[in-house]
């Protein structure tokens, strides 16, 4: 009886050893980086985005995955010019947010046994940021200037509670664009000198844009010191006085350049030194990616502007992850602990069992690879001011690949919108560009 | 006894799975339009209705209507131009304008004259009876009622948050012009002010 005992436990300890060195070797060794196949992203670098939504709503992503839903589709909505529909299924992304904003015991519970992504997704800043960001460029569209000011409104509360984290130029233009657009120049200097000091911050480049609309806003409201400061500063010879775009109208066109770099699972697989249980430690990181293009040119009759670089939300996201690393690493230990106390107790009462829920263990821990992944990874801006009247606005890439929109009216003192999203890129590594 | 036990844990999974089915399905209350419930904490309909009842009760008591009534011998007739919603909220300001024209109407001290959209088409409808409508049934052009003055308002929020904790702070102003001359004559301001505590833990 005894005999058949050992024998049994021998051949179960053989099968348990073969199915793990099997799982392992599938694991891909020991240290690996897994990718997701994104069903969206040839789509939008094809300018296809209504066969993108068909691929979104496909994909029959879960409850927790549903703001991620929203804010894709958002994005590819716009894309497709509509604009009314974009906003519709933003605005209630937001109420979302709200209510996730409270940490789900359940939730976190389930993190630290299974995996990250069993938590909901919970966007951060920079995401939140852009959601207002584009639901005002939908409302700036369309001529909308009150609706944009609101979301501007929200976004400054935003930026407001979050005014210890990573430092969002984009966000502050665009809330200084939208004040210009209202007319209320004072609020719109507010805007643009923490635009100023994000990039100061960040040790960004100021695009010359920001330069000019500073030395032109100090100037008009006559803060003799600060335009003085500016101008020491900026060494520029000359700019738009307020007093002459007065009596013009102004484009602003915004590119959406390439795609935000997807986020990737990086694994490390390893067996207990002695015939313990097989372990894996994965954590997210990104990978790198170029845009297509870095240039685009604003062309309106026979006035020609270059786009300038406003920012790089790879930063942001990269400086996100970097400052979320901490908390992820911290659950990844917690849940490697609790995983290894239930194989080590079920190992204890029912070996193969043991070894069943060790491979179950074992595949489930997968690194929270979610994103808002139809964000762009640049944005460009330019501005023109030409006489007011009816015009052909075209955006030109360097390509050669252009968009028009025919027949736009420029009012005299008021400023029209038009933005595109040009998703081409490339990745260019497994590790991020700096 | 065995078969009693069986019968009881079958009665028991039942209830339970109708209780979880219950607590699963959409469930319809019919309110009373009058009662206040704050989810959220933002502007609501509760909102709306007290700053439209109160404002125009304010309205209708001050001295200009009197003074109108005196010089010209009958009801001033008012029209609401734009209120524009400043606030940090994508509020409908349609269902706030369409809350005081009710008030307006119903107090039956003044005359409404329909809006700019409402006017639009009307005159099309006119228009259109002009070519199609039997002669002693059509409505002339040019009989309509223009207005002595108009009721303009914005609507601003300044918002206080510090972590889960916020205080909402509305003030909504509303201005009577004299369509004559410009002359402002009444000025209304309504505060509200609410303090939402959002939970920092969830189910």
């Amino acid at each position: 009886m005894k005999n058949i005992r050992c024998n049994k436990e021998t051949a179960t300890r053989a099968v348990s050893l073969f199915l793990i060195m099997i799982t392992a070797l599938l694991g891909s060794g020991c240290a690996s980086i897994t990718t997701q196949k994104d069903p969206l992203a040839p789509y939008m670098m094809t300018q296809q985005p209504q066969q993108a939504v068909a691929a979104l709503d496909a994909l029959k992503l879960s409850d927790r995955d549903q703001i991620i839903y929203n804010l894709d589709k958002g994005i590819l909505l716009r894309m497709q010019g509509d604009l009314k529909g974009s906003n519709a299924i933003l605005e209630p992304a937001k109420a979302m947010i709200q209510k996730l904003d409270a940490v789900s015991i359940r939730e976190q519970a389930a993190a630290v046994s299974v995996n990250d992504s069993m938590r909901s997704y919970l966007p951060p800043t920079f995401e939140r940021a852009m959601l207002h960001v584009v639901m005002a460029l939908n409302y700036l569209e369309q001529n909308d200037y009150n609706d944009a000011r609101i979301e501007a409104l929200q976004l400054n509360e935003l930026l407001k509670q979050h005014k210890d984290d990573d430092p969002l130029p984009f966000a502050h233009y665009i809330i200084g664009l939208i004040f210009e657009a209202n007319g209320e120049l004072d609020d719109a200097l507010i805007a643009y000198r923490h635009t100023y000091n994000d990039y100061h911050t960040s040790k960004a480049k100021i695009p010359l844009l920001l330069k000019q609309d500073l030395l032109r806003l100090t100037q008009h409201l006559g803060l003799e010191d600060e335009e003085k400061k500016y101008s020491e500063e900026f060494q520029l010879k000359s700019w738009p006085t307020q007093a002459a775009l007065k009596q013009q109208g102004q484009v602003v066109a915004i590119l959406f350049n390439g795609l935000i770099p997807r986020k990737q699972s990086e694994e490390l697989n390893f067996l207990s030194p002695r015939d313990g249980p097989l372990h894996r430690i994965s954590v997210p990181s990104y990978e790198s990616r170029v845009p297509q293009i870095s240039n685009a040119k604003l062309i309106i009759a026979n006035n020609s502007s270059n786009t300038q670089l406003l920012d790089e939300l790879d930063q942001h996201a990269y400086a996100n992850l970097s400052a979320e690393m901490p908390a992820i690493i911290t659950r990844t230990v917690a849940r490697v602990a609790v995983k290894n106390r239930i194989v080590d107790k079920t190992r204890d009462q029912s070996p193969l069992l043991g070894l069943a829920l060790n491979i179950a263990t074992f595949i489930s821990e997968t690194a929270d690879t979610r994103a808002w992944k139809t964000l762009p990874q640049d944005i460009l801006i330019a501005r023109s001011v030409v006489a007011p009247g009816n015009y052909t606005i075209e955006m030109q890439l360097e390509n050669g690949q252009s968009k028009s929109w025919p027949d736009s009216n420029i009012a005299k003192e008021k400023i029209r919108f038009v933005s595109w999203h040009w998703a081409n890129s490339h990745v260019t590594g497994r590790r991020p560009r700096q | 006894m065995m078969r009693k036990l069986i019968t009881g844990t079958t009665l028991l999974a039942v209830m339970l799975g109708g209780g979880l089915l219950t607590g699963c399905s959409t469930s319809v209350e019919r309110m009373d339009t009058n009662e206040a419930i704050d989810l959220s904490g933002e502007w609501n309909d509760t909102d709306s209705r007290l700053v439209s009842e109160e404002m125009i009760r304010d309205v209708l008591s001050r001295p200009w209507i009197g003074e109108f009534n005196i010089q010209k011998h009958k009801a001033p007739a008012v029209i609401v131009g734009e209120m524009k919603n400043l606030s940090h909220e994508h509020i409908n300001v349609a269902t706030f304008v369409g809350d005081m024209e009710r008030e307006l109407i119903n107090s039956g001290k003044v005359e409404f004259v329909a809006s700019k959209t409402e006017r639009g088409e009307i005159r099309d409808e006119r228009r259109d009876q002009e070519l199609n409508a039997r002669s002693d049934t059509t409505k002339a052009m040019g009989q309509e009622l223009g207005a002595d003055f108009m009721l303009k308002g914005t609507i601003n929020t300044i918002l206080d948050t510090d972590g889960k904790t916020q205080v909402r702070y509305y003030q909504i102003d509303l201005t009577l012009i004299s369509m004559i001359d410009n002359r402002k004559v009444w000025v209304g301001q309504k505060k509200i002010k609410k303090l939402v505590k959002k939970p920092g833990l969830r189910w």
